[in-house]
């Protein structure tokens, strides 16, 4: 069907238009109604009110609907509810969530995890929203501000009456002593309000705070940047975020890159009793005061890959990293994140000994991290076979470690020497007493044959044994897109405040003989702008309450 | 006197200011229909009266906030009591500033209470400053809780107004569908908000019966090496036990009218610290709330909002939608900026990620979702009236859950600014 939409001023107007573009005249109400208009984007056609819509047009029009906007709002914001019913499994690492949920929550726990509610915001569907939510702010935007834009600026000074008296706020009266400066009158009064004027002879538009309108364009553009930002934060190489122990007075290399980190000393401090409330010092409970690593950034210069030499090491920076005050050289961030107090072997050196007679062959340097291949001691050689950090059995009764923590270390060597086999003789050593008698070191090294050669690790007094005081976890981070992160949030904020705290105003006026004519309108705050018409008919002459002003339409 | 007991000093006087203010805006709004009065005069005269008494009530409440503040180095927004306090503060402010844009003593009726009702719920927990542990130590702790509760306060003004223009139209001689549901769910809100009262009241009656039971409860952790460690701890209940803790023994339990208890056990998946104990709270809370709401049925003989209503007669429902409206609009940029802009970049700074999805974040993020849904749906699809307000209503319940409910059943990161 082809619609005339030629409005009676003459101006042919777009299909979909529901205001001329020209007059203002509404194109298909009756000429007899009151009610207000619906000023929405000045009544334009939009992109997506084609007449005849094909696929594209079709996708684009879902899109470009605030209903559909709302919705995805609303279905996004419930299903963020349901991630915080328990935990998510990116919260905790040490458990296996196959049968966390289940242990700990019972059949509801399951059937969370089951339906992939443990990992709601990494989820397909959730994933997907945020998705179609950044669709409908790019089409939303696009639908609406490239027609509004041509509507405000093409605007005419004389609008026809209907859109005139159709106006939330509208004053229709006679004026008394109507001369031929009312109108320039009106427009110095305007002007004093901020208002920047057009006019004609008879006729005026004045406007302010147009700007405003853009707020929530401006707001979606910020938006989409941070989308965008979160979307490109996954590419490899933009997004690093491991966690590592680094051992007090230890240069440690953070893997896959050419830095070294050197943990001079980690202090962890508590609030004097005098600094605490009474309650706290009754029950004894502790607050911590401060965490601090002193730590010292390398680069590797030289020899970096070369494992039969020492890396080259330049010193980088050097930070006091506490909770709240990272490491920073160049985006590359290390942050304080936990620390662990218990004292841990760096090295041993145990004495070869003969186990009946308890003579001493010599002793070796055992370090926990750095072990060597082989070790000379007297005339005997111990080739380190093999190392477990933390030693277990497992099921099948088989050594196996459990994490490269050295929490329990045992090291497996292979004696040879005068009076023994060839190919030599195994025997197992746990440097820590404790877990020579939880492992029975004697009965494995039996079931090795390592008792028949008569030969026994053994550390002689303590101070053969070195410990690393305390270590500090700590956070290695790099990201990338982070300052498009910020960019975008600092967009959208600019868009919050033009949008919400300035608003636009507009106010037509024309003068049919002795009546004069006005409409208001403004996309917020009717209020304030009712108060400013009242304020302006006032100055002019003419006395009218601000309540009067409001058009309810046919209701009063 | 030292600095902190002056502090403590002007909470008090704030609270007592405010209780008294709220009188006067009773009297400045009912009053006019008073027989051998000039309304227009009457309403001048009280209106000033009213709001004199609860900007005097504000000014003392932010010498409490200074001198609390002077005392313990950082700003009081620590813990529940602080932040609480400092929401009611808040709400006060907002409400002065919306005050001064529309010039209706009607909104003094309304936002008091809610101020009023924060503050004495603050009121019931522990007091103490505490110093700071590493993660607050920040300036953003200032930035970020400060503004975040200034969005939730003017959030709390358009609920108010939101709630006032519900109270407003409510057609109560009307049968139909829409006006019996609009009529049940109104009531239900009021006795929502008396539940509140009751939690405020049991916890103050059985404080000051220094009424006390205790539970042991036994907490193992395994650790990594298959060793069970296992820590005792004692909790205290002011209130008689109806839900014990989880997995608890109970060392002595002092009579309350010769009930036995506990009745319960709370369930074990519940979060946060003491979770039992807090159960506990609400369930008397909405035990007291329910023996008050009917009390007052029983003496009044009607619905609460039939009380309420009348004395908004006078007032255009217009005007308390666009209010309503107006101060959630100011509200939306500064909880943007406070409780997820800022957020993030202290987020950033102090766990290396802006954002982690802690039950907090998401919970402000729902917040924010919420809110920009009621943006939309005023601004695109003519929402206005009742439906605004009713959504006006509910964004702030979902404000109270995000500050309140999250760190009473969820916990997470932000537990700390927990309770204890």
């Amino acid at each position: 069907m082809i619609q005339n939409t030629k409005c009676e001023c003459g101006h042919q107007n777009r299909v979909g238009t529901v205001l001329c573009e020209a007059c203002g005249k509404p194109l298909y109400d009756s000429d007899q109604s009151t009610e207000p208009l619906e000023m929405r984007y000045d009544g334009v056609a939009r992109r997506s009110q084609k007449s005849n819509p094909n696929f594209i047009d079709r996708i684009w029009n879902f899109f470009s609907s605030v209903k559909v906007a709302v919705y995805l709002i609303i279905i996004t914001l419930v299903g963020a509810m349901f991630g915080t019913i328990f935990e998510q499994e990116s919260n905790f690492v040490y458990f296996d969530p196959s049968t966390f949920y289940k242990q700990k929550y019972g059949t509801i726990g399951d059937i969370y995890y089951k339906l992939g509610l443990s990992h709601t915001y990494e989820s397909w569907w959730f994933v997907t929203l945020l998705v179609m939510i950044g669709a409908s702010l790019v089409i939303c935007s696009l639908d609406r501000v490239l027609p509004l834009y041509k509507a405000l600026s093409r605007q005419k000074i004389r609008k026809h009456r209907q859109f005139l008296i159709r106006q939330r706020v509208v004053y229709e009266g006679p004026v008394e002593n109507l001369t031929g400066d009312w109108i320039s009158s009106a427009v110095t009064s305007l002007k004093k309000k901020g208002y920047r004027v057009k006019h004609d002879e008879d006729a005026l538009l004045a406007e302010k705070q147009r700007f405003s309108r853009w707020g929530p364009y401006i707001i979606h553009i910020g938006l989409i940047i941070f989308l965008l930002a979160i979307l490109f934060r996954g590419l490899p190489g933009l997004n690093v975020d491991k966690h590592y122990w680094f051992p007090e007075g230890e240069i440690t290399k953070i893997p896959d890159s050419n830095l070294y980190l050197k943990n001079e000393g980690f202090t962890v401090e508590y609030y004097p009793e005098e600094e605490l409330p009474e309650k706290f010092r009754e029950s004894g409970r502790v607050v911590p005061k401060l965490f601090e690593t002193k730590a010292v950034l390398y680069q590797c210069t030289a020899d970096c890959d070369d494992p039969s030499k020492d890396p080259l090491l330049e010193e980088v920076k050097r930070h006091d990293i506490r909770v709240n005050d990272p490491l920073n050289y160049n985006g590359f961030k290390v942050y304080q994140f936990d620390f662990d107090l218990t004292p841990k072997l760096r090295s041993v050196t145990p004495s070869l000994v003969r186990a009946d007679t308890g003579e001493s062959y010599g002793k070796f340097k055992l370090s926990m991290t750095n072990s060597e291949e082989t070790y000379q001691v007297g005339p005997y050689t111990l080739e380190l076979s093999n190392k477990y950090m933390d030693f277990d059995l497992n099921e099948e009764g088989k050594p196996v470690s459990k994490s490269n923590d050295p929490n329990a270390p045992a090291f497996l060597f292979v004696i040879k020497g005068p009076d023994l086999p060839e190919a030599g003789v195994q025997y197992i050593y746990f440097p820590k007493q404790i877990d020579k008698e939880r492992f029975q070191q004697d009965a494995i090294n039996e079931r090795l044959g390592g008792l028949d050669s008569g030969l026994a690790l053994d550390v002689l007094g303590m101070e053969d044994v070195d410990f690393i005081a305390s270590s500090s976890y700590l956070n290695i981070r790099v990201d990338r897109a982070m300052p498009f992160v910020w960019i975008g949030l600092g967009i959208v904020m600019l868009g919050l405040v033009l949008g919400f705290y300035w608003h636009h105003r507009r106010i037509w006026l024309r003068l049919d003989g002795q009546t004069l004519i006005l409409g208001a309108h403004t996309a917020k705050n009717w209020f304030g702008l009712r108060r400013e018409v009242a304020r302006f008919l006032q100055d002019m002459g003419v006395d009218v309450d601000e309540k009067h002003l409001e058009n309810r339409g046919n209701q009063v | 006197m030292n600095v902190l007991e002056i502090s403590r000093l002007a909470f008090v006087i704030a609270f007592y200011l405010y209780c008294l203010s709220f009188i006067f805006y009773v009297v400045a709004v009912t009053g006019k229909t008073w027989r051998n009065r000039d309304p227009v005069r009457h309403e001048r005269k009280w209106g000033a009266v009213s709001f004199v008494t609860s900007s005097l009530g504000l000014l003392s409440h932010f010498i409490y906030c200074g001198t609390r503040w002077a005392y313990s180095g950082h700003i009081p927004v620590s813990n529940m009591y602080e932040f609480m306090t400092f929401l009611s503060m808040m709400v006060m402010l907002a409400f002065t500033v919306i005050f001064l844009i529309y010039r209706k003593i009607l909104i003094g009726m309304f936002a008091l209470p809610v101020a009023i009702i924060i503050m004495a719920y603050a009121a019931v927990f522990p007091k103490d400053v505490q110093p700071l542990i590493p993660s607050l130590q920040s300036i953003w702790l200032y930035i970020h809780v400060t503004l975040a509760a200034t969005g939730e306060a003017f959030f709390a003004i358009g609920f108010a107004a939101g709630l006032m223009y519900l109270l407003r139209t409510v057609e109560f001689d009307k049968q139909d569908k829409s006006s019996l549901r609009q009529k049940r769910w109104l009531e239900f809100t009021l006795y929502s908000i008396i539940i509140v009262l009751g939690f405020v009241i049991s916890v103050y009656g059985f404080r000051a019966a220094n009424y006390e039971a205790v539970f042991v409860q036994n907490t193992t952790v395994i650790d990594s090496e298959v060793q069970e460690d296992s820590t005792i701890e004692r909790i205290v209940y002011n209130l008689p036990p109806i839900v014990a803790p989880d997995d608890s023994k109970p060392e002595y339990i002092d009579s309350f009218l010769g009930l036995k208890f506990p009745w319960f056990e709370a369930p074990s998946w519940m979060k946060g610290e003491q979770a039992g104990r807090q159960l506990n709270t609400v369930v008397w809370a909405v035990v007291t709330g329910t023996l008050l709401y009917f009390l007052l049925r029983l003496l009044l003989r009607k619905p609460l909002s039939r009380l309420i209503a009348p004395t908004l007669k006078s007032l255009d429902p217009d005007d308390l939608d666009e209010i309503s409206y107006r101060s959630i609009a100011i509200g939306f940029p500064i909880f943007t900026l406070g409780a997820l802009v800022f957020a993030m970049i202290w987020a950033q700074q102090a766990w290396g990620r802006f954002w982690g999805w802690d039950p907090k974040e998401v919970w402000a993020l729902i917040t924010w979702l919420f809110y920009s849904a009621y943006l939309h749906l005023r601004l695109s699809r003519g929402f206005q009236g009742r439906q605004s307000s009713w959504l006006a209503v509910i964004g702030f319940i979902v404000v109270m859950f995000t500050l309140i409910g999250v760190n009473l059943i969820i916990a997470g990161l932000h537990s700390y600014a927990g309770v204890d």
